[in-house]
């Protein structure tokens, strides 16, 4: 069976290639996107099993990325995990039509939460 | 703290109606650097990592408290601004921001990113307070250093405009272009003053709301370019007529 790949869209470097050790340590591929016109590039190119997105990127808001994905037919399958500061204020029902699944907290998530949460959304 | 903060009304984009920092905006500008700093720890603490990977994690750690520091450091500064007397003197730009670079070269080596100073061949002089100006081109940096691309050079720039009477320091980013809703929010946020500034989605705009403040006390403004490849923060401060008495 071939490695399932997640795109992190993170504009944090270090937080990302945490979460990308912790996740290819799981057995996962993974590509990181420092903001969401990045995203969009690497979906366009390649396919991804699970997106972890950040809210408040650089540049668009990780909202932008969600309505992009939510327009193509092919994207919108993708399962999302909202990974975020911003935890508190968002409710999963409010983001569901855009494709999330779930939501980590960035503030109280233990490092392996984002595997738990990928493998949830599988 | 003033004695008129039980009486702070608090407005949109986090400022106080009298122009102080709200609690929510600090609070919201702190979390970020907080959240990753515990991330980083839970890594060090799980001891799932090698002796390279430790060191790099600390030095994140480092990197990143003192960031939050300046922050806290700066609201201090932002809410005794009115009580406190700052001396006004002339200040050699260049040599502040090659200060500056020296400071922050390491912070952004460790992000795979460099920062320079656009050197001169004239010397020029402008009136300022070394702290507060010091704090501003910081701010910008701090700006810059997460929205500029990954192994691009922040560069730190110092002109001369209004046949020499005003002195810009500018700090040019190479990132995504800013688009042209994020444009006329930012231009708008920048020309009502004291209205909060919002550098970027992801910010609250406390940091450069406090560069405006810090630029005000020393009778300069502060604003932004627009570039097809990034953008440019500047403060615009008098220059000294000290060079022209020689």
């Amino acid at each position: 069976m071939s490695q399932q790949s997640i795109l992190i869209v993170e504009d944090d470097i270090w937080l990302a290639e945490q979460q990308s050790r912790i996740l290819k340590k799981a057995g996962y591929k993974t590509t990181i996107s420092p903001h969401a016109l990045a995203a969009i590039e690497a979906v366009d190119d390649g396919k991804y099993d699970v997106i972890i997105l950040d809210v408040l990127l650089t540049g668009s808001t990780g909202f932008a990325l969600l309505h992009e994905l939510q327009s193509h037919s092919d994207t919108n399958i993708i399962p999302v995990i909202l990974c975020t500061n911003l935890a508190t204020d968002l409710s999963l029902d409010d983001v569901k039509p855009y494709g999330v699944r779930r939501i980590l907290d960035k503030t109280t998530m233990e490092p392996d939460d984002v595997v738990v949460a990928v493998r949830s959304v599988l | 703290m003033s004695s008129k903060r039980g009486t702070h009304e608090e407005l949109d984009g986090g400022m106080f109606s009298d122009g102080l920092p709200s609690l929510i905006a600090a609070a919201h500008e702190l979390k970020s650097p907080l959240a990753l700093v515990r991330q980083l720890s839970l890594m060090l603490e799980s001891g799932d990592v090698t002796d390279d990977e430790r060191q790099r994690l600390l030095r994140q750690i480092s990197l990143t408290s003192e960031r939050a520091l300046r922050l806290t450091g700066d609201l201090t500064k932002s809410v005794r601004l009115d009580d406190a007397m700052f001396q006004l003197e002339p200040i050699n730009p260049q040599q502040l921001c090659e200060d500056i670079v020296h400071e922050l070269r390491p912070l952004f080596a460790a992000h795979g990113r460099d920062v320079s100073v656009q050197s001169r061949k004239h010397p020029l002089l402008l009136v300022a307070n070394r702290d507060l100006l010091r704090r501003i081109i910081m701010n910008f940096s701090d700006n810059a250093l997460h929205y500029t691309e990954d192994q691009s050079a922040v560069q730190i720039q110092v002109n001369a405009l209004k046949n020499g009477q005003i002195i810009r320091l500018g700090v040019r980013d190479f990132g995504p272009a800013l688009s042209s809703d994020m444009w006329r929010t930012l231009q708008s946020k920048l020309t009502s003053a004291p209205q909060p500034v919002h550098a970027r989605p992801q910010s609250s705009g406390l940091g450069l709301y406090i560069a405006s403040q810090f630029a005000v006390a020393m009778n300069g403004t502060i604003g932004v370019t627009r570039h097809r490849d990034g953008a440019t923060f500047y403060v615009d401060l008098h220059a000294s007529r000290q060079l022209s008495l020689i």
